[in-house]
């Protein structure tokens, strides 16, 4: 796999060399990745190939069999308190304290991370993602959307440097997706850095700057949408599952296989 | 909206804050699931209101018996039920992922549990043993009083230490919901018949050193310091021994996550 061109702007994570594993399975094999300031990096791979192990020891919520995580030159094993400060996260299934309000809840979250909101404040919050009326209601009583919103919210209250959003649009209406892409995109224009994982190739083509493919554990490809296309699109793999012009999808069926995973 | 533009820009939370946000989190989510703080009172008052007669209460050892026992059920309740359901419904439902993604250390994610846990557990036994006091006409003094606290946080651990247990070796909240209700209520059973020796001699003596057999001992001398015998003292090493054994299981097999 060649590498790709880097534009020259600071590193904000490094992966090198991840591995990880349960047992005897190898989850994650050798991976590594860089994603620059301002970057928008997209992972894709089909259920199983190792996404979430990646993401989950990016977030020190697993400890790699090898390999190095580091934030903003930060080392997530070395210092996981520090590392984690200037990172934000929503994880695939968000899940909140059931009894809290969603002001309870921005309060809780504000002040894990250092910051102290009034609930003025905190209201303010709220309504720029449009849950002011929500303000006092439980997690659990919010809609998909409005929950993904408030999950992004508490993923961006410290300002980090490195966002990681684990499928933060699935189960979304087309509506809400494009609201979070455009705040994704917003996030990114702060200065902020995204690493997201998708199945959605329409998602990693229109928000990501660069896109990972990866399968059963390793790294497949790397680039930007369209030189993967590029790069791609004459192997007979590709060619096979591809319906006139090649699209990302056919890439990434191609290089993954058309069978099913569960 | 500003993002930092490196960690030295980035806010260093304070552990206080830290803490003092978690500690105020969990003591909310205690004080909303009134209707389990409302029942781990209710039992003991139960427990204390239906004993209270001659009869009663000479079947069932007498009143320093009848009040530690309703303070150990107290204890049982808030620390089986309460706690221990609750923290296999959060991990269940990845509460417990989300915190950990934040700066907080983990042992602080546990320990503001236990420790609102704890003030649940002095407020109860505090309560049951002024009602307890009040209706078998037993006149404490403050030593007694703060020798009842002292021995609802080593009780309270027990229990909490029970469930930290249950919650480590089962995986799936439903099965810890059934287990930790079916140890609960073996437990009731064994402090209510087997202590009395109403079942027969061998289950008193099983009975008397089980979980609830201790530290019912232990309350009953904590009212009455003066009659502080060699039985109370082995209670007293056999709790912290159940504490160290269910904590050391809990810990060793806990898991984050069941998924």
């Amino acid at each position: 796999m060649t590498e790709p061109q880097r534009s020259g702007k600071p590193l904000i994570l490094e992966v090198k060399g991840l591995s990880v594993a349960y047992g005897t399975k190898i989850a994650v094999d050798e991976v590594s990745l860089e994603i620059e300031r301002g970057e928008i990096f997209g992972l894709l791979g089909p259920n199983g190939a190792g996404k979430t192990s990646i993401m989950s020891s990016i977030e020190a919520l697993i400890k790699p069999r090898s390999g190095q995580v580091l934030i903003d030159g930060i080392d997530i094993t070395d210092n996981p308190q520090r590392a984690k400060a200037i990172m934000g996260v929503q994880l695939q299934a968000t899940s909140f304290q059931s009894e809290l309000t969603i002001r309870q809840i921005v309060s809780l979250y504000s002040g894990l991370y250092g910051i102290r909101l009034s609930r003025r404040e905190i209201d303010e919050r709220l309504e720029d993602i449009g849950l002011s009326n929500e303000a006092g209601k439980p997690f659990k009583q919010l809609s998909g959307g409005q929950q993904q919103r408030l999950a992004l919210l508490i993923a961006v209250i410290h300002n980090p440097v490195l966002l990681l959003l684990d499928e933060p649009t699935s189960g979304l209406d087309p509506q809400s997706r494009r609201q979070l892409w455009g705040r994704i995109e917003h996030v990114r224009q702060a200065g902020g850095s995204i690493l997201l994982t998708t199945h959605s190739m329409e998602e990693a083509q229109t928000v990501c700057d660069r896109v990972a493919i990866i399968d059963h554990g390793k790294l497949v490809t790397c680039d930007t949408p369209n030189r993967i296309i590029e790069k791609h699109k004459d192997d007979v793999r590709v060619k096979n599952v591809a319906h006139g012009d090649v699209t990302l999808e056919d890439v990434f069926i191609g290089l993954t296989g058309s069978e099913i995973r569960d | 909206m500003k993002y930092v533009t490196s960690y030295e820009q980035a806010m260093s939370p304070g552990p206080k804050l830290i803490y003092g946000s978690l500690l105020k989190a969990d003591l909310l989510v205690l004080v909303k699931n009134r209707r389990s703080v409302v029942l781990s009172i209710l039992l003991p008052m139960v427990i204390l209101f239906t004993t209270h007669g001659n009869k009663a209460q000479q079947r069932l050892g007498g009143s320093l018996i009848l009040v530690g026992l309703a303070i150990t059920y107290g204890l049982m309740s808030t620390s089986m039920l309460g706690y221990t359901l609750g923290v296999a419904r959060d991990r269940d439902a990845g509460v417990f992922q989300r915190l950990r993604v934040t700066p907080a250390p983990t042992w602080m994610i546990i320990t503001s549990r236990l420790a609102i846990q704890v003030v649940a557990n002095l407020v109860i036994a505090l309560l049951v043993v002024i009602v307890g006091a009040s209706m078998y006409h037993l006149t404490l003094g403050f030593g007694q009083y703060v020798l009842v606290l002292a021995i609802s946080i080593l009780g309270g651990a027990l229990f909490l230490s029970i469930g930290l247990a249950l919650v480590g070796m089962l995986k799936s909240s439903d099965t810890v919901n059934a287990a930790g209700r079916i140890v609960f209520a073996a437990l009731i059973f064994l402090g209510l018949f087997g202590i009395s020796g109403a079942l027969g001699g061998a289950l008193q003596f099983i009975a008397s050193w089980s979980p609830v057999g201790t530290v019912m001992a232990l309350f009953s001398a904590a009212i009455n310091p003066a009659k502080w015998a060699g039985h109370d003292s082995l209670s007293l090493l056999v709790t912290l021994a159940y504490i160290v054994c269910f904590a050391g299981v809990g810990i060793r097999w806990f898991r984050w996550d069941t998924h």
